[in-house]
């Protein structure tokens, strides 16, 4: 364990430096790429607009008062946290059980890496062109339904497998489960392998193993991979727009028709708001497990 | 007709792919066949037409032309930079990615494809500079829809933003828009068609003519439209007044009031379950009717033929004006200049206009079902066969072509909708942006959560 | 019984399923039912890949849907000749040199930002919830503001400059956080054991950290490689004249799509693969002349 003399013993000035140093060019892209940008969209977001794209410098809370009061922003938070929350369910569920079988039942350090690369292949065609492809596999001339018909369990085709919210919640899976499963299998091949062995030796359950030990272990990772779903879900608009055949919306495709119509005060506003509510989120995911109070013992 | 069949004065072919046909009969499955044999003869003479002397100078200039897909598209590139001596790149944006970047970074666009609408939006940000109108040499060919808002004697319609509307301003860098003709123009069309609705004549036994059949309760679950909140609603206006159920003022500028009666109606539709979908992508709407999902939706024309592609009967509703009801939806995308082209690449600028306009292009997008502003140039790009074909209306002497050589179209096929002329003069309302198009976007929203 | 024999009974119990466990040869059912669940899963994640190898094998006229329109390299062809209309070919090598970049800018940045936020600093927090900030902000409006930034400053944006920032403003908090959670693991003692023996600080962290990082450093490769690939709404507005891939594609959208991009996916596929087997090949022969040499030192 490290030495808990580290946290009595006083702070040399010396390392603030060489921190400082080290996270530089972290803040050298954080600053003109994201500070000043939000600091211009949150400024935008209290002025009100001319209707054809312009800005007045008027100050104004209209565009606030409209994100709230209206009926419309709570249903296009429930709809887009409906789909966050199941996407997560679903790739916790399943990347949780893939990464776990990699690192514990697979033996063959090689075979767990190749694996694994065969998982991320798929990634290396670009993700619109994978979107483009739900189609011929869930249409109801596709292959999922073909094949159904084909082997009598169905004899019409099933409509509900595309331009639904099944189909969105498909897609987010398919795209987003390889962000639980690298950080949960990272956090799975730290756990020494003797620690299992010794629970077994003294006739541990393999489901007390899970429930005591793998868990807690993997609790960074299950976190963090949470974090990476929510953010990424929270934010898309495009795989709501295509796959559900425009019967939903989330928060940012509304925000997408403000700003094609160049309104941009109100799309500010909107932008402010969901980026204070999905921080929100993960602060509240961080307090479960303090990454950087592990980290900075 | 005898001089295009001529083609062996042109001995490099422009494409590089297909070799100038051979045969002095000439007949016109060649000339079909190489529309790069075609443009080679064309491309003769626009090289000729332009000054020789300055063609050294401009050898480095490289414009950027950034738009939509269907209008800025890349083999029109190519194709201006063989002609011209000097580059000319193409990029293309989704339609609001494009008004936002000419809107936040002006300085990195040469040419600016805009709709009528987003024309007059450009031009209040002051991003715009005024085309000459003297300097353009085809612009008296320009059909008078666009130029002077009449065609023989008929008004064209000003619901919505028409082009003739968007078109005019009283000096180059003005910020508002001049309602009548002058010598300063905010953009020149490039490309524009009337929209209407697509069926399955197979599986809708009835020939259509109105809008009020995309919300016919008979067609419950299997009808569409699209996505786009400014035109979807339109598409429902439409379908709404054609059924009696409102009268609109003005269907390109709605009313609060108008607005919710038209979304409040499009969610009960919604929830009683009438639209399969509301599609988002051109070939979602391919898909939709190619599979039967729909066998009734809003269409593009270029959709409707991709369907007939693939062998599957489908047909573009021509839904003329009548009872002071129905009509198409029209839309005209044009080029404009970015206020910062000055001298050389100015004078770049407008040779590109030019050549734009003198047919090339005309012939190409034509066979993507999309009318070019300057017939009489196109004309010179197309067989008479296609010109009957995809101007006149006519029946189809011999198979249609697409504009990669494959067969769309067998003889005797007529395009849905009649005449050009006749489509356009039956244009009900444009592509537009409303003056409650915020309230709109909120209540489209509405709808799509619904 | 009593309290003494329920205690044997239960030892009894443990031991036996100590014993069974100790059989290293013998696999419980539940192996099975991982190894079906992942064979479901690679086959989900590989079906939507199956349309696109199957349909880019069409010929002229073909579509993007069932049912298949004959047999041809057709697509193959357009897509390196570019006959039909997109810049499929130059969007998707400027989105491979991005990725490239944005992966070495990623994994360089987070690694020494990880290194940074192992002790506390001045102004930890601001930099962390920054970086939160940085990670979900929306990328569509985001996009915007960096384009007016650079119009306003007289720069070109460009994809190699704005689109680059803007990509790592989004890849750098994911690879951060990796780091963090795989530096939290690291025992201290190895590097103040070498420490003590002298080593210095380059050294320690070239022969001691980065070994021990390196799944870490992998998963951050990864991520940065995947997430600036697909990028798309940040890049939306900042990659300039020129587009990426998946801009390329979305304008495309708009208009007949055409296989070639099926074509792209099945070459991208095979080049994967081919890559990964070479990998894994090379891998495995080193594997098996270090067990040959240490056996033949025996």
């Amino acid at each position: 364990m490290s030495s808990s003399a580290d946290i009595s013993r006083p702070k040399p000035a010396r390392g603030n430096i060489a921190s400082w140093f080290y996270v530089s060019p972290l803040v050298l892209v954080l600053v003109p790429f994201f500070v000043v940008p939000i600091l211009v969209v949150l400024v935008a977001s209290f002025l009100e607009n001319d209707a054809y794209g312009g800005i007045v410098a008027n100050f104004t809370l209209a565009n606030y008062a409209s994100v709230f009061t209206s009926a419309l922003t709570w249903k296009l938070y429930l709809s887009t946290i409906k789909f966050a929350v199941m996407t997560w369910v679903l790739s916790l569920g399943i990347g949780f059980w893939i990464a776990y079988f990699l690192v514990f039942h697979v033996r063959n350090q090689l075979l767990a890496i190749g694996l694994f690369l065969l998982c991320t292949v798929p990634f290396w065609t670009s993700n619109i062109i994978r979107m483009i492809s739900w189609i011929p596999l869930l249409g109801k001339n596709g292959l999922v339904n073909s094949a159904l018909m084909a082997t009598g369990v169905i004899d019409q085709p099933l409509e509900f497998l595309l331009f639904s919210d099944f189909a969105v919640v498909v897609a987010y899976a398919h795209q987003l489960t390889i962000f639980m499963i690298v950080p949960i299998f990272n956090a799975m091949s730290r756990i020494d392998k003797r620690t299992l062995e010794a629970a077994r030796d003294a006739g541990a359950s393999r489901l007390d193993i899970m429930r005591h030990i793998v868990v807690p272990l993997s609790r960074n990772g299950i976190a963090l991979g949470s974090i990476f779903v929510l953010s990424i879900v929270m934010g898309d608009f495009f795989v709501v727009k295509v796959m559900s055949g425009g019967g939903s919306a989330s928060v940012v495709s509304a925000l997408f028709e403000d700003i094609a119509v160049l309104q941009y005060p109100p799309a500010a506003a909107a932008a402010v708001v969901l980026l204070l509510v999905v921080v929100v989120m993960i602060a509240l995911i961080l307090r479960t497990v303090d990454v950087r109070k592990e980290l900075a013992r | 007709m005898s001089e295009r069949i001529d083609t062996k004065k042109v001995t490099t072919a422009v494409d590089g792919e297909v070799a100038a046909p051979e045969g002095v009969d000439g007949t016109r499955r060649s000339i079909l066949k190489g529309a790069a044999a075609v443009a080679g003869v064309a491309g003769a003479q626009a090289i000729t037409g332009f000054p020789l002397i300055w063609s050294q100078e401009i050898k480095n200039i490289e414009l950027r032309h950034v738009g939509v897909s269907y209008s800025v598209v890349k083999a029109i590139g190519d194709q201006a930079s063989k002609d011209l001596g000097f580059k000319v790149t193409m990029q293309n944006l989704d339609t609001s990615a494009s008004i936002n970047r000419f809107v936040t970074q002006p300085n990195t666009v040469d040419i600016a494809d805009v709709e009528g609408w987003q024309a007059k939006l450009a031009t209040k940000r002051g991003v715009l500079q005024g085309i000459e109108r003297k300097k353009i040499k085809e612009f008296e060919n320009i059909l008078p829809i666009f130029t002077k808002g009449e065609l023989s004697g008929k008004v064209v319609s000003r619901q919505g933003i028409s082009p003739y509307e968007a078109m005019y301003i009283s000096k180059p860098d003005a910020t508002e828009l001049h309602e009548g003709v002058t010598d300063w123009c905010t953009f020149l069309p490039q490309v524009y068609n009337a929209d209407s609705i697509g069926y399955r004549p197979d599986l809708i036994k009835k020939p259509i003519t109105e809008w009020k059949e995309l919300i016919n309760p008979e067609y419950k679950g299997k009808a569409a439209i699209l996505d786009v909140p400014a035109i979807g609603i339109m598409d429902a206006a439409l379908c709404f007044e054609s059924a009696g159920e409102i009268k609109y003022g003005n269907k390109g500028n709605m009313t609060k009031s108008e607005i919710d009666f038209t979304i409040n109606r499009l969610i009960e539709l919604k929830k009683a379950g009438h639209f399969r979908a509301t599609w988002t992508t051109f070939d979602q709407s391919v898909q939709l009717m190619a599979a039967g999902e729909v066998i009734i939706q809003s269409m593009w024309s270029p959709a409707v033929a991709a369907v007939r592609v693939k062998g599957i009967p489908c047909v573009y509703a021509p839904v003329n004006i009548k009872n002071g009801k129905e009509g198409y939806r029209g839309w005209c995308n044009g080029m404009a200049l970015m206020k910062h082209l000055s001298g050389k690449k100015l004078d770049a600028a407008y040779e590109y206009l030019n050549w734009y306009l003198s047919g090339w292009q005309g012939g190409f997008v034509a066979r993507y079902g999309y009318y070019s502003p300057v017939p009489s140039t196109a004309k010179k790009f197309l067989s008479a066969n296609e010109w009957d074909y995809w101007y006149e209306g006519k029946p189809a002497k011999e198979a249609i072509l697409d504009p990669y050589g494959v067969a769309m179209e067998k003889a005797g096929a007529k395009r849905d909708g009649g005449s050009f002329v006749e489509r356009v003069t039956n244009i009900s309302c444009w592509n537009t942006l409303m003056d409650e198009a915020q309230y709109m976007n909120k209540r489209w929203n509405d709808f799509k959560v619904a | 019984m009593n309290a003494t024999q329920a205690s044997i009974a239960d030892l009894a119990k443990r031991t036996r399923r100590a014993a069974k466990y100790r059989d290293e040869n013998r696999r419980p059912w539940t192996f099975w039912v991982l190894v079906a669940l992942f064979a479901a899963y690679v086959l989900a994640l590989y079906g939507p890949m199956l349309c696109i190898y199957v349909l880019s094998f069409q010929d002229l006229r073909g579509g993007l849907v069932f049912p298949m329109k004959g047999l041809s390299l057709h697509w193959f062809v357009d897509l390196f000749t570019q006959v039909r209309t997109g810049d499929v070919k130059g969007g998707f090598e400027r989105s491979i040199i991005l990725a490239i970049l944005v992966t070495v800018l990623t994994v360089v940045g987070s690694f020494m930002a990880g290194l940074a936020f192992r002790r506390r600093f001045r102004g930890d927090g601001i930099v962390f919830y920054l970086m939160i900030g940085s990670l979900v902000a929306p990328g569509l409006v985001l996009g915007i503001g960096i384009g007016l930034l650079f119009q306003y400053f007289g720069l070109t944006a460009s994809w190699y400059t704005s689109a680059l920032g803007a990509q790592l403003s989004w890849t750098l908090p994911f690879g951060v956080l990796v780091m963090f959670a795989v530096m939290s693991r690291f025992d201290r003692a190895w590097e103040e054991a070498a420490r003590d023996l002298g080593a210095s600080r380059w050294q320690i962290i070239r022969m001691i950290v980065i070994p021990i990082l390196a799944p870490g450093i992998v998963a951050v490769a990864l991520f940065g490689f995947t997430l600036s690939y697909d990028e798309f709404s940040r890049t939306l507005q900042t990659s300039g004249p020129l587009n990426t891939l998946p801009l390329e594609i979305w304008s495309m959208t708009l208009n007949v799509t055409s296989p070639s991009l099926y074509a792209l996916g099945t070459v991208t596929t095979l080049a994967s693969f081919l890559i990964i087997g070479v990998c894994l090949g090379a891998i495995a022969v080193m594997q098996k002349r270090r067990s040959n040499q240490s056996g033949s030192q025996q």
